[in-house]
């Protein structure tokens, strides 16, 4: 890998960028963030960093970013506050808060502080080239994996960590793929040296990917398989009970039911797979007599059944917003404002990407399309914020800028759906992120080529 | 009638025998079989040259049938009519015919007769045709057989004629079915005889089709475009065929001697425009398509529809080229559930509704046309289709020429055929009233004089009340039936009072057998009582048997019925709904192109102008006659302008896509590493939604390209997106041509035996095209200076590599890593010349410098990366570093979704630390200039075209969207037109969901 071999050829190269940034040499350093677009200049060790992108260490003082415009998502806007922060937990929000001793007080007049952006399904940590299996763990063998958990395989060396962090998503929900019972999502922040560390909540929902319905006989004999399935488990939860408590005799483990057992206790919500009518519909009617906790994925058409979701208070996490109808008739903007018919009709819903790694830099473009037809700004970015950590029960954690939630949060030039703001930096847990990733690695160090050409003219 | 049978049948084998050495040896099946339908053979008048053998069959051959009504020609009947064949031909018919005295006389009070139908576009014969061509001067690609002849390769055996003459044909051009180039067709007549005999026309078309057979193997050509590129560079080649042989055997010596080929030299007299190309057209871009290669040829065509003709009446009514139709209509869409119905779309919806009125259409719109059994799963829907299409407006004069008159002077057989005439062929439909209007069956058809029975007028019905009397009494009674269907009966049998259901009862139509069975309980008898019985007028002659009482004779009398039938109505739902014709024929089609306002003034608007200008607040755009006029402020509107109040919106020029694949009937040639020669151009088609949505984005040029497969694909089309006109007003005038080029992964990995497989073979195989390229110009140019000898071949291929080697055509490549953009500019400066752009280019910001010193543009996505390894070093910076190391750069979509929204795009170069300006340049002016056509679009400067959009905000903001996109000062896409579109769609949808419901319920 390029990052690896840089390391050694990095000594040089960096000589060369001194010499091209000297003219920099009377800028401000202590506040990286605050340069115009993206001519924060770097110095040669900071470039040196760049290449290795080290996790930072855990917050050690308490820090005061003071003077912003806050926007809490739960409790509106503060003009002009105060946002503290102490051992990776925000300990205060508003405006006249008394910052303690020792404090790292930090002017942020004229920006703006948002929560953390939250990818509510993704990939991320699982994928890495597309095209290259061994560097993908996304669909176990077989058909039925309930009990794998996408944070062991997480990679937190991953390219595309950085590269969504830069544009404001903070946390992802990771998750498996493929099958009918594909496993278990996990919620992790996008900062840490292990995923033991990043992990913010295992086990967020169960996926299964309901049989597609496009051939009746096939759709029938998938949604058997479903039935089964989830027969099975709870036949298994009724056997492992009897025995534990003494009226039938031993039962053997089963890993697989096992693992769903958190699902039938209401514990676990069962995240299905559904864009057509007839598979969020019966997925809705299944989830009922199953008596499962049901959150509806894709949700293509889903606005044809809101009221159905509504009544039985089921949630959606669209996927691509920014898409496009897949029926020809549908007009143009179909999938762009379906958030806003969501919205209209009272459903429960959250933003999430694409679901490839690569793409999750996108997620503010997915909301703000969804804003440009129809969803209320503040509504769109409670999509990608609270709203999902609220669906998948990790609102306690992070979502809005609320004393005792982590204080995973960022210093923006403006609101983050919006394509000319920039994310000047990012606190995951407190910890104050290096901004650099691979896409602005890969452009310092080519744009040190470009100045050398020209310098050897 | 039924005297004749007993003849016929001894006639027929005697003939079989005379032609058939075979049939002595015992009896063929087959040809006992024919025997059934062959009723009445007469003798064979005709010169032959085969022996008699066996006895010689001198039958009369004299008929006169008396008492029809004669349909003579389309629009000329003759009630109570006599007609007269001798020997295979008409002598007479009119009214006052004397009935010669040597003839047979065929009653027909009450029946009709029209000419026999002449089915111009047949497989007749052509079931079985061979398919690996292992001999002979045969072409380099299995796909040229124009060599072969449907009169040398017709298979009498299961020929499909006795199907034919069913449907009321007695003649038929059949038509060599595989292949690119097929070979010549022929008319024969549907007689029954050797095929010596049943030649009309020997020698008719050369057969083309712009799709190819699978059969015949998957190389070179394998797409639309490809085979368009086959069928250009052979017509050139049987031209040169023609040239070169000539010149050989001017003067031989000391030349080379030129290849010989049979399928060109088949094509000699069509290229020379004497011998019509017939095209198989699947669809009506397909008939664009070929009616192209024909201009640019000079062909004679004629084109074989598939029924999507109503789509472009316009064309065809300009074009007045020979059209034969196919009758063969889509079954319903799926619209069983609702959930099915939400996913049918308008297209297929459409073309349900019009193609059974696509006849009628082309006929209201004065286009001549002639009906072929072409596209029918099964000949026998023929006459249903054909009575749909009269029942949905077509005349059925206008049918019944299409089908005799039109065909017969078209395939230049009118002297003979095509109407009943005398002195023509007595080929005739005998029916039992009006075949068009109503469902009138046809009972015999007439071929060169010999009859064929299609369905018997003396059909055995048992329906009404018989008397039954018996030996032994047992079961005298009456017996009364209903036909339930064909031969089948229910009823009663009252039998000393008692009256039996009967358990089943059938009849035989040519045995003249019946039979009846009824439980005898109720009479004392065990088990079922069983009847059977000959019929003879009245009358039957039967015996029957009882269990446990044994056999007897008995008879009945017929004391009533059966009802004389009506001729069925043709009982079909009517298709009455106000639906346009649009185009595209699918959701939001339009009925025509926009209208041009003289001129259009937007006023008060922030506008990018992308020139010299900049950005103006609060200035006006002022298009005239379809350009740009001026950018300024407080400009005078122009008498008749449209004004808009643009006050608080945003103008920019249209956006352009350096990179599309959408609208194009494929993408990839891969038969072939190096393919210049094949066009995009040639295979656009409007039946595209994409187009329409990224309208709505304020996309109004892209370039449609090649794809990836090959080191050196084909030829690019830049478009406008003129929604609403055919493919060919697409095209971007005056745009210079462009050719794709592809690097890396993609053309590695085509084919296992496909050189190359490496970055280093690709560069191998380029440089070795190029060399060929230079020899090519060369010969060309040496040829030039002498002129003498043998001509060079004119090489499609070679000639796109020379204009590529001297920039008349610009290279797009496609590219990822940055060792292969390297290698691809060195080797350009080699042969000394420059790539224009380099598309994708994941990795062109690793290169910037080289690029800009090379003089080559990039055009990239916003941050694509990571599907595949080559894509791995992505960086959504990559734009930006190009742009400031000094590379013309652009941004692409590569993806019909994107390109619906490339100011978004550019927008996320804004936040990639970009200039709003330069970022919008990467989707206007800078693409513009990289494609090279910035001199027409890009910008909003003066004389340029007026292309250009109206957005409700700054057009780089997240909460922004198109209202208005302009092309040529005329307006495409509107907001709020969209907004009554989509209320139409939906109605139009739903009247069509249940017009198919009604009709089937």
């Amino acid at each position: 890998m390029k990052f690896h071999t840089n390391i050694t050829t990095g000594k040089a190269m960096n000589r060369q960028a001194e010499k091209f940034y000297q003219m920099a040499a009377g800028m401000t350093r202590t506040l990286l963030w605050s340069f115009l677009g993206f001519s924060i200049i770097l110095l040669s060790s900071d470039l040196l960093k760049a290449q290795m992108q080290i996790p930072a260490p855990e917050q050690d003082s308490p820090i005061a970013l003071q003077g912003g415009t806050i926007h809490t998502i739960s409790g509106g806007v503060i003009e002009n506050g105060t946002v503290l922060f102490e051992d990776g937990v925000i300990t205060a929000v508003g405006v006249n808060i008394e910052i303690p001793e020792g404090a790292n007080v930090v002017d942020v007049n004229g920006k703006e502080i948002y929560p953390g952006l939250i990818d509510a399904y993704n990939q991320m940590g699982l994928y890495e080239i597309g095209a290259v299996n061994m560097t993908l763990d996304l669909n176990e063998q077989g058909l039925v994996n309930p009990n794998v958990m996408p944070e062991v395989a997480f990679n937190p060396e991953s390219r595309h960590i950085g590269v969504a962090r830069s544009n404001g998503v903070l946390v992802t929900v990771s998750s498996p793929a493929g099958g009918l019972v594909s496993g278990q999502s996990s919620a992790l922040m996008m900062e840490g040296w292990s995923w033991e560390e990043m992990l913010i909540k295992s086990g967020t929902g169960l996926l299964v990917n309901w049989p597609s319905p496009g051939n009746e006989d096939d759709y029938e004999e998938g949604l058997q398989m479903l039935r089964n399935t989830f027969d099975a488990a709870r036949a298994y939860k009724t056997a492992r009970k009897a025995m534990d408590e003494g009226e039938a005799p031993r039962h053997d483990l089963d890993t697989r039911w096992e693992s769903m057992i958190p699902v039938f206790e209401g514990e676990r919500p069962v995240v299905v797979n559904a864009n057509d009518l007839r598979q969020i519909q019966d997925a809705i009617t299944w989830s009922e007599e199953e008596g499962l906790r049901l959150i509806i994925l894709g949700g293509r058409d889903a606005h044809l059944v809101a009221s159905h979701l509504v009544r039985n208070e089921i949630p959606v996490i669209v996927t691509s917003v920014l898409t496009s109808p897949s029926r020809s008739w549908e007009p143009y903007d179909g999938r762009y404002n379906l958030p806003a018919k969501l919205h209209d009709a009272g459903v429960t819903f959250a933003i999430a990407g694409g679901s490839s790694a690569a793409y999750a830099n996108r997620l503010p473009y997915e909301a703000g399309a969804a804003a440009a037809y129809g969803l209320d700004y503040d509504e769109a970015l409670r999509s990608v914020t609270l709203s999902p950590a609220e669906i998948l029960g990790f609102d306690d954690r992070v979502g809005s800028i609320q004393a005792g939630k982590d204080a995973t949060l960022m210093i923006t030039t403006g609101n983050p759906l919006e394509y000319s703001t920039r994310i000047e930096q990012a606190f995951i847990q407190g910890r104050k992120v290096d901004m650099i990733d691979a896409h602005r690695f890969f452009y310092e160090k080519y744009r040190e080529k470009v100045n050398q050409r020209a310098e050897s003219r | 009638m039924i005297s004749n049978l007993n003849i016929s049948f001894q006639d027929m084998t005697k003939r079989n025998d005379k032609s058939k050495p075979v049939f002595k040896t015992g009896v063929n099946p087959y040809l006992f079989l024919l025997a059934f339908c062959f009723l009445f053979a007469g003798p064979l008048a005709a010169q032959q040259t085969a022996q008699t053998d066996g006895m010689k069959d001198n039958t009369p051959s004299v008929h006169a049938l008396t008492g029809a009504t004669v349909v003579t020609a389309p629009g000329q009947a003759i009630s109570n009519a006599t007609l007269v064949i001798r020997d295979g031909v008409i002598e007479a018919v009119g009214r006052n015919v004397n009935i010669p005295a040597d003839a047979r006389v065929w009653e027909m009070n009450g029946k009709t007769i029209y000419p026999g139908f002449i089915d111009t576009y047949s497989n007749a014969g052509m079931q079985d045709p061979q398919i690996e061509l292992e001999r002979g001067d045969l072409s380099w690609n299995p796909q040229l057989r124009a060599q072969l002849r449907a009169v040398s390769e017709y298979s009498p055996d299961e020929d499909g004629s006795e199907n034919l003459r069913s449907q009321g044909f007695t003649t038929a051009m059949s038509v060599p079915p595989i292949g690119i180039f097929r070979g010549e067709t022929a008319v024969f007549s549907l007689n029954a005889k050797p095929v010596t005999e049943r030649v009309v026309q020997p020698s008719v078309a050369q057969s083309v089709s712009l799709g190819r057979s699978f059969e015949l193997g998957f190389g070179y050509p394998n797409s639309a475009m490809g085979i368009i590129a086959l069928i250009r560079q052979t017509l050139y080649d049987a031209d040169w065929h023609l040239r070169a042989h000539q010149a050989y055997r001017t003067n031989p010596e000391g030349l080379e001697r030129p290849e010989s080929n049979a399928a060109l030299a088949a094509l000699e007299s069509t290229v020379q425009g004497e011998q019509p190309m017939l095209f198989e057209a699947r669809n009506e871009e397909e008939i664009l398509r070929s009616l192209r290669i024909a201009d640019e040829f000079g062909l004679d065509p004629w084109i074989r529809g598939s029924g999507h003709e109503y789509q472009i009446l316009d064309i065809l009514s300009e074009k007045n080229v020979p059209l034969i139709l196919p009758l063969a209509f889509p079954d319903a869409p799926d619209v069983e559930s609702p959930e099915s119905a939400l996913n049918q779309n308008l297209s297929t919806l459409r073309h349900w509704y019009f193609a059974p009125l696509n006849p009628a259409k082309l006929d209201d719109a004065g286009i001549s046309f002639s009906f072929s059994t072409a596209g029918l799963d099964n000949t026998s829907q023929f006459l249903a289709n054909l009575r749909k299409a009269v029942k949905h407006g077509l005349d059925s004069e206008t049918a019944l020429a299409a089908l005799t008159t039109r065909p017969a002077s078209l395939l230049g057989i009118e002297a003979t055929h095509g109407s009943l005439q005398a002195g023509k062929a007595a080929n005739l439909v005998v029916a039992e009233g009006d075949l068009f209007e109503s469902e009138a069956r046809i009972l015999d058809v007439w071929v060169d004089g010999d009859r064929f029975q299609v369905n018997s007028p003396t059909e055995v019905d048992m329906s009404g009340e018989w008397e039954i009397t018996s030996a032994g009494g047992n079961i005298d009674g009456t017996l009364n039936l209903n036909e339930t269907r064909p031969g089948r009966y229910a009823g009663t049998v009252t039998i000393d009072g008692e009256e039996i259901d009967i358990a089943s009862s059938s009849s035989r139509d040519q045995a003249r057998r019946f039979r009846v069975d009824f439980p005898g309980e109720e009479l004392g008898y065990d088990g079922m009582v069983r009847l059977t019985a000959s019929l003879s007028g009245d009358e039957l002659i039967g015996w029957a048997e009882i269990h446990g009482v044994g056999r007897f004779d008995w008879s009945g009398q017929r004391v009533s019925g059966p009802e004389e039938d009506e001729i069925r109505q043709v009982n079909v739902t009517p298709r009455d709904l106000d639906i346009a014709l649009l185009r595209p024929s699918m959701e939001y089609g339009r009925t025509a192109v926009p209208e041009e306002p003289r001129a259009v003034l937007v006023r008060n608007a922030t506008i990018w102008t992308m020139g010299p200008q900049g950005v103006l607040d609060g200035a006006d755009l002022l298009v005239r006659d379809g350009l740009i006029e001026e950018v300024g402020f407080d400009l005078r509107a122009p008498r008749n302008a449209v004004v808009i109040d643009a006050e608080g919106k945003h103008v920019t020029p249209g956006l352009i896509d350096a990179h599309l694949h959408s609208g194009v009937s494929g993408v990839n040639e891969v038969g072939n590493a190096i393919v210049p020669e094949v066009r995009l151009g040639d295979v656009l088609h409007i039946n595209n939604i994409w187009m329409y949505r990224q309208l709505a984005g304020g996309l109004t040029t892209a370039h449609v390209m090649h794809g990836s497969a090959n080191p050196i694909g084909g030829q690019n089309q830049h478009i406008k997106m003129r929604w609403g006109a055919i493919s060919d007003d697409l095209k971007f005038e005056g745009a210079p041509r462009t050719v794709k080029f592809a690097l890396g992964e993609n053309v590695k990995r085509v084919g296992t035996d496909r050189y190359p497989e490496t970055r280093m073979g690709t560069r191998e195989i380029m440089a070795d095209r190029f060399r060929m390229a230079r020899d090519y110009q060369a010969r060309w140019q040496e040829w030039e200076q002498n002129r003498e000898g043998i001509p060079p071949r004119k090489d499609l291929r070679m000639e796109a590599l020379v204009d590529i080697l001297n920039e008349d055509i610009l290279v797009q490549s496609h590219s990822y890593r940055q060792d292969e953009i390297l290698m691809l500019m060195r080797l350009a400066e080699e042969f000394d010349f420059r790539i224009k752009a380099f598309h994708h280019g994941v990795e062109a910001y690793k290169v910037a410098p080289e690029l800009a010193e090379h003089g080559a543009g990039a055009v990239v996505w916003s941050d694509w990366g990571a599907f595949k390894i080559e894509a791995y070093d992505n960086t959504v910076y990559n734009a930006r570093l190009l742009h400031e190391a000094g590379v013309k750069t652009s941004l692409h979509s590569d993806n019909s979704q994107i390109a619906a929204r490339m100011n978004w795009e550019a927008a996320k170069m804004v936040r990639a630390g970009m200039d709003p300006e330069d970022a919008l340049s990467l989707v206007t002016i800078n693409t513009a200039e990289l494609l090279g056509i910035d001199d027409k679009v890009g910008s909003l400067e003066p004389g340029k075209d007026g292309d250009f959009v109206i957005w409700n905000g700054d057009p780089l903001s997240t909460l922004t969207k198109a209202e208005q996109t302009w092309i040529d000062g005329r307006k495409y896409f509107d907001l709020e037109e969209d907004a009554a579109l989509r209320d139409a769609v939906e109605h139009e949808r739903s009247e069509l969901i249940q017009l198919i419901l009604k009709e089937q319920s």
